[in-house]
């Protein structure tokens, strides 16, 4: 039996989706089999970032609704073999047409067939993010180091304490810009677990390639040497049990690169 | 005056309603035809009966149709076999018209949103990533496509579709689908998508469309 977990933030623009996307990637790459869920109901992307837009025939509402079987509509993404899937979202429907007690029961249906089932939740705290909770065993909770998606995974996180989940939410940092941290414009890591109080799941760091490997279609866990994709990677391998130290967050190139400079002024 | 006429042929009855004659008086009359029918020329049949209603250029409601059902149902060997009338509603005749016609389109269909257009379309627009076209005849593509292209829906595996439609994410064509990033087609013009004797998508030269599809090719003035 698979676990569901709900990937949510309140805030739009965190990286939910990025962040299934390569989690989903991360956890099929450790050999997992994983349904990634998008419940972005009329504004999907999920299948877009997993560069699975072109084979979309069949949906969720139209499994929701009985026009299609759940096999049929499940894409499988042929560079994992037999382990990452995805139930794309509507596009010319609207969030109001799932219901709570549908998407649970789809996820039920699910789980058996998975080790996770990740579930993409919208932005916002109305109907898509009821529908998304109400399926999961589990949150993950996204925010970037920024006031405003503090404030908004707070809410959230009370808004979680509410469902009945066996397992309490856990934190993912994204877009860290350790510059601004390291020079106390941004709040710390360390300041926004104290504050959101949860468990502190992974974070990962801001990254140009982050943004240029989802324009095409490949998540960005599928490069190796890339410091946002051991993040992802050290997150998968923490939900499987694993023990793994946060990542250093000092830029060591960029000092280098300063040094190199200043000594090639102290020549002269 | 007579409201309704008998008439038998060689393949059963036909009963034609006056147009000038209004339908009260029908029914009264039809009533008694039946029952004058049933114990006069009809009396000895013992083979079932059925009858043409011809309307004229009167087109009969659904509440009128089931009123004159119901004064044959009364008569276990007569029945009706069809409602006919010289008119069709104006609704229709659009839909025929539509259906029979090529219609220029230079919209931008755009992510989420479907256009459906009933009958051949000459495409000139912009259909984007995300976007369906969804056309009952076939669709001949000058415009940009990134989208879905669905020809011949929902049930019309004649249809082609016509153009550059290599960039597109899908072309569908009745219930068969193709995904084009799978496909390898290159950018060309000609290039056309039909479905084939085995009910499979597949692509030829628009050269070919007198071959496959001979009866559009005359419809598309070809000789």
């Amino acid at each position: 039996m698979g676990k569901a977990i709900v990937i949510t933030s309140g805030k739009g623009g965190v990286g939910k989706t990025t962040t299934s996307a390569n989690l989903g990637t991360a956890l099929a790459l450790l050999g997992k089999k994983v349904c990634l869920v998008d419940l972005d109901i009329g504004l999907r992307n999920l299948d877009v970032i997993l560069g699975l837009d072109n084979r979309i025939i069949y949906d969720i509402v139209d499994v929701v609704e009985g026009r299609a079987k759940l096999h049929q509509a499940l894409i499988k993404d042929k560079r994992f073999e037999d382990k990452l899937y995805l139930l794309p979202a509507a596009q010319n429907a609207d969030k109001s047409v799932l219901k709570p007690e549908e998407v649970k029961a789809l996820v039920d249906e699910l789980k058996p067939d998975f080790d996770y089932v990740l579930l993409d939740c919208p932005a916002g705290i109305e109907q898509g993010f009821i529908n998304a909770v109400a399926g999961a065993d589990m949150a993950i909770v996204v925010s970037t180091p920024e006031i405003s998606a503090v404030r908004d995974a707070d809410r959230v996180i009370g808004l979680l304490e509410k469902y009945d989940l066996s397992e309490s939410p856990q934190l993912i940092i994204n877009r860290i810009r350790p510059n601004l941290m390291d020079d106390g414009r941004a709040m710390t890591v360390d300041e926004i677990t104290e504050h959101l109080s949860i468990k502190l799941l992974g974070i990962v760091v801001d990254n140009d390639q982050v943004i240029s490997s989802s324009n095409q279609g490949e998540p960005i866990v599928l490069r190796e040497n890339n410091k946002a994709s051991q993040g992802y990677r050290d997150i998968a391998r923490r939900l499987e049990g694993e023990t793994i130290p946060l990542m250093e967050l000092t830029e060591e190139k960029k000092s280098n690169f300063f040094k190199k400079i200043g000594l090639w002024f102290r020549k002269k | 005056m007579q409201n309704v006429v008998l008439k038998g042929h060689n393949e059963g009855y036909e009963i034609t309603l006056k147009t000038t004659s209004s339908f009260a008086n029908i029914l009264t009359e039809l009533q008694e035809l039946f029952a004058g029918l049933k114990s006069g020329q009809l009396s000895a049949v013992d083979q079932p009966v059925s009858f043409d209603i011809l309307t004229g250029d009167r087109l009969l409601s659904a509440t009128e149709k089931k009123a004159i059902e119901a004064i044959v149902e009364k008569y276990p060997l007569f029945s009706i076999h069809k409602f006919a009338a010289n008119v069709i509603s104006k609704l229709e005749a659009y839909e025929m018209v539509n259906k029979k016609s090529l219609h220029l389109d230079g919209s931008v269909i755009r992510n989420g949103q479907t256009k459906v257009i009933m009958g051949d379309v000459l495409f000139i627009g912009d259909l984007h990533q995300g976007g369906i076209l969804q056309v009952s005849g076939s669709v001949f593509l000058m415009g940009k496509s990134a989208g879905i292209v669905h020809a011949g829906f929902p049930n019309d595996p004649e249809a082609i579709i016509a153009g550059d439609f290599h960039q597109s994410q899908q072309i569908r064509i009745s219930d068969a689908i193709a995904i084009i990033s799978q496909e390898k087609l290159v950018a060309d013009q000609e290039t056309v998508a039909y479905v084939n004797d085995l009910h499979v998508l597949d692509y030829t030269k628009r050269s070919q469309i007198k071959q496959i599809r001979p009866k559009l090719f005359s419809k598309l003035g070809g000789q």
